[in-house]
């Protein structure tokens, strides 16, 4: 095995030194000559029937240069999901109908932003109001108001079904029967938002010649892309989506959105740049947040606690359109699957629109909701079976080479070296079950110790379905590395060109980064799917073995030696055994350039996850394959609980992980801390308070998220599982969104270890655990 | 109905005529160009606009602009002599305290202001001076330890230019 003399390294990341001097430049940065500014009319109304729009004024009003309404556009719809059973059902800007407060009615670009905001004002819509609907269970009843008509595909009498996932394998109910202990519970969650500290915001600027060129705080381009020109009617390759720095996604950026297509379409109108940037209210109270799930989890054990059969329900409050709410049912199933085998299971979940705001993916996407539900209902179990929470897991987690029912694999899956790692870093098994034990008496502070675990998959196919990338050699013997990835902070540009110096042994300060321009850089599968070290990383790989040959070939011939014996290193060439005379790589392009009628060394790959399936599984049934390889962490939460006020926090946090190979150590341990810190938001600080259908607490004034002060210690076990090597495919694992749902069940189960409180809903509010301690009535 | 607001950003002159009520963060950011300092809210919540008056940090999204006519305003853009960073600068990217790098300029300058008085602060103290500033990415651990290193870089720095 040759040495690595770039991947596995805490390598900085390349786009640092940009970003402390404040050069960075972000799509709200972005500016043009003669840029308008764009403002959108929402919604008043959560159900409305449209009348009549009126916006004559508008255009008549001084400073105003473009407006729209529905009557300008084509009327193409969208949809997260865009297939033959889940159409596109959500407009550009609503035509007949408003379905929620907030939705996109028109939009109007101006010289500044009071002319903007008051031609808003001369807009004149008439509503007919409608009776509307909130609660998805309330949603799915027969006298409810119809929001969109039931899914055609859906049998049972409920009302705004936007679509339902079923799977099953074994004979669930006689795997009850057989079970030694069966539970059945409830656990709810609750509603919380991205917090991306960039606000949405798209420059548009339409060329007479009929290019539009759009900078857009995202997390892929070509989604987007492909998204604008359908909308907009525009051949695709009218449309250039232009790299801009991205200040933060976690899933809040990948759809199609209003301000995107409204600022494209008053710079087609108006024939000026046109900006759009969302307020942190409009953000808050419009755009898209995570999907709170209701889950039932009914489980049967044998007496030494192996799971016999599991039966899911789960119902998604999928707000006004579909969004990505019928790939949560889906994924939930999955996030309810992967880590422990179910040899009996029945899963049923339904996407149920309701006149909320549409929801989008939200780091982890539904598995923080599953992995909270599952764990501590394990937890449960466990304890009426008296065995401890370490053990039962280790009976159930998944072994290296199991086959999924669904045809994938777990491959070299470390989970249970994950949790004895965690276990043992921890004194799990010394501090477990302390607290209840020791009186009342001892005091106010109690604290508590809890474990889950998770699982999360790495790249599926969804448009775009791969990757490619280009390197090229410079005349200096340095490289230009060409990839339509988008770096929104977790260091894509970084660790791909890690991979890539690695191949070439060219030093990652001397590869300079093209990425994310949807002209000047090939197609990626986008900062969205989990797949980016593994399917851009691959390509990125082979692209860099194609220059790696063609440096070896050539070095071969100009020295005189057979090929394998040629050794690369730091951007020179040398025959094994006589380091001391070295070939530089400019000379070997400049050689290449003579003798291979000018080959001035090129090289390009590209990758496909399950490269032989068609397409991405059935969201209906959860048939087909869908991912090549699954991370797996076990966490362990540390936490003190207030018995007096119920206050709960956490004081530490151990992850220990299984994300194959980690390419940069640094970059990955930011990931883990950054998501452990969303866990507890999640766990304890945050929630978006919502009333009939309008958003309370718009702000961070209102809204928590952790701040300094609420950090806990993070820790940090990897388990490799994976190795690296020159020249061989590799099966790197996520770790963008897999660690935060563990370790919120790690959380709910400390507490409950603490002061023996079992929690069925998040957040973990000091009144619920109050309440459960008999302190509130 | 503009006025005339005279600032000393980073060392140089300006006068911008700007409407009254206009802020600090909108004369930086749209008139001057500088936009290092970022609106992630617009009233007073995240940190992302920090910028230094005096060497104090303040939030530039509630400053008015023409109030601010006699301080030295110092911006990211500001902060480093030439092309070398600073100790605070190195030390959050060699501590990976840098991701999507949104909330890093109002960080870099809190932090900056801190170490500036204090440059051996406890851990509670880089707290403190940071409560202020939002991150959603990195979860705060290794600005924590940037800062830390950052004050132990300066005064290496400065023991070493005294010993000398
Ligand atoms: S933009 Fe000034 S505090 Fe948020
Ligand atoms: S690095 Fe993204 S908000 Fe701090």
């Amino acid at each position: 095995m040759s040495e690595l003399d770039y991947v596995g390294k805490p390598v900085l990341r390349k786009d640092g030194p940009e970003k402390v001097t404040g050069r960075a430049l972000y799509t709200v940065d972005m500016r043009l000559p003669g840029t308008l500014v764009g403002r959108i009319l929402r919604s008043p109304h959560t159900h409305a029937r449209i009348v009549n729009i009126d916006a004559s004024r508008a255009e008549r009003a001084p400073g105003v240069k473009a407006v729209v309404t529905h009557k300008d556009s084509l009327g193409v719809k969208h949809g997260f999901v865009e297939t033959r059973r889940y159409p596109a059902d959500q407009n550009c800007l609503a035509e007949d109908k408003v379905r929620f407060v907030g939705e996109e009615i028109a939009a109007v670009a101006a010289v500044d932003e009071y002319a903007a905001e008051e031609a808003l004002e001369l807009i004149h819509v008439e509503y007919e109001p409608l009776r509307a609907v909130f609660d998805p269970e309330e949603a799915m009843e027969r006298d409810a108001p119809e929001i969109h008509p039931s899914h055609p595909k859906v049998r049972e009498p409920f009302r705004n079904i936007a679509g339902k996932t079923e799977s099953s394998w074994g004979d669930v109910e006689k795997g009850f029967d057989d079970s030694y202990l069966v539970l059945e519970n409830r656990f709810d969650s609750h509603l919380r938002t991205h917090g991306y500290l960039e606000p949405q915001a798209t420059l548009a600027s339409f060329e007479p010649a009929g290019k539009l060129n759009v900078w857009t705080s995202s997390q892929g381009p070509f989604i987007k892309r492909s998204k604008l020109a359908k909308t907009l009617g525009l051949p695709m390759s009218a449309v250039r989506i232009h790299k801009a720095y991205v200040g933060g996604a976690f899933g809040g950026k990948i759809d199609l959105f209003g301000h995107e297509y409204c600022a494209s379409l008053l710079s087609m109108k108006a024939g000026r740049p046109v900006k759009i940037v969302a307020t942190r209210e409009e953000v808050f109270t419009a755009y898209r947040h995570g999907q709170p799930l209701i889950v039932h989890v009914k489980t049967g054990v044998k007496k030494d606690g192996t799971l016999v059969a599991q039966r899911f329900r789960v119902i998604n409050n999928c707000g006004a359109y579909r969004g990505s709410g019928v790939v949560v049912i889906f994924l939930a199933w999955g996030f309810a699957m992967l880590p422990y085998r179910i040899p009996n299971l029945e899963y049923e979940g339904y996407a149920v629109y309701t006149n909320n705001p549409v929801r989008a993916p939200q780091r982890g996407h539904g598995a923080p909701q599953m992995r909270f539900a599952v764990e501590s209902q394990l937890d449960m179990i466990a304890e009426q079976l008296g065995i401890d929470p370490i053990e039962i897991r280790l009976k159930n987690a998944r072994q290296p080479g199991e086959e999924l029912p669904n045809g994938d694999n777990v491959h070299n899956c470390g989970l249970a070296d994950c949790i004895r790692k965690a276990a043992e870093h921890t004194e799990f098994k010394q501090k477990y079950g302390k607290s209840r034990q020791t009186p009342e008496s001892a005091g106010r502070y109690r604290r508590g110790i809890g474990i889950g675990v998770s699982s999360y998959f790495g790249g599926s196919l969804i448009y775009p379905n791969s990757s490619s990338v280009v390197v090229k050699m410079n005349d200096d013997g340095t490289a230009i590395l060409l990839t339509g990835a988008m770096d929104i902070g977790q260091g894509a540009e970084t660790i791909l060109t890690q991979i890539v110096a690695e191949e070439i042994k060219v030093p990652v300060e001397e590869i300079q980064v093209i990425a994310a321009d949807t002209e000047s850089t090939p197609i990626d599968i986008g900062s969205w799917i989990s797949g980016n070290a593994y399917v851009s990383g691959n390509a990125a790989r082979v692209a860099g073995a194609e220059v790696r040959a063609k440096l070896i070939e050539i070095a071969a011939d100009e020295m005189e030696a057979r090929q394998e014996d040629i050794v690369l290193e730091n951007k020179t060439a040398y025959v094994k055994g006589s380091p001391d005379r070295r070939i530089p790589y400019s000379e070997l392009v400049a050689a290449s350039v003579r003798k291979r009628r000018g080959d001035s060394i090129i090289g390009n790959g590209h990758w496909r996850t399950m490269r032989d399936e068609p397409h991405h599984p059935s969201l209906a049934t959860t048939k087909g394959r869908w991912s090549e390889n699954y991370a797996f962490d076990a966490q362990v939460a540390e936490v003190e609980v207030d018995t007096e006020t119920g206050k709960a926090r956490l004081l530490r946090a151990v992850t220990a992980h299984d994300c194959g190979f980690p390419i940069n150590p640094l970059l990955v341990e930011g990931q883990v801390d950054g998501q452990v810190s969303m866990a507890l938001g999640h766990a304890f600080l945050e929630e978006v308070l919502m009333k009939d259908g309008r958003t309370l607490n718009p702000n961070w004034l209102e809204y928590k998220m952790p701040s300094i002060h609420n950090m806990a210690v993070s820790e940090h076990l990897d388990v490799v599982t994976e190795s690296y090597e020159v020249g061989r495919p590799y099966r790197t694992k996520e770790v963008g969104e897999g660690y935060v749902s563990a370790i919120l069940a790690a959380i709910a189960n400390a507490v409950y270890d603490a002061v023996g409180v079992r929690l069925f809903s998040t957040p973990f509010s000091p009144e619920k655990i109050l309440q459960a301690l008999g302190k509130l009535k | 109905m503009k006025i005339l607001v005279e600032l000393s950003v980073n060392g140089e002159r300006f006068e911008i005529a700007t409407n009254p009520h206009a802020t600090l963060l909108e004369v930086l950011r749209n008139q001057l160009g500088l936009t290092g300092a970022k609106e992630a809210c617009g009233t007073g919540e995240c940190g992302s606009c920090t910028v230094l008056a005096d060497g104090r940090p303040i939030l530039a999204c509630l400053a008015l602009a023409a109030d601010y006519q006699d301080c030295e305003i110092t911006t990211i853009e500001g902060l480093q002599a030439g092309s070398t960073l600073t100790p605070v600068q190195e030390s959050f990217l060699e501590k990976g305290a840098v991701q999507c790098g949104f909330c890093t300029p109002g960080m870099v300058l809190s932090a900056t202001a801190l170490l500036k008085k204090n440059p051996a602060p406890t851990l509670d103290q880089i707290r403190k001076a940071l409560e202020g500033n939002l991150c959603r990415c990195t979860g705060y651990n290794k600005i924590l330890e940037a800062v830390r290193a950052a004050g132990e870089k300066m005064s290496q720095e400065a023991s070493g230019s005294s010993g000398q």
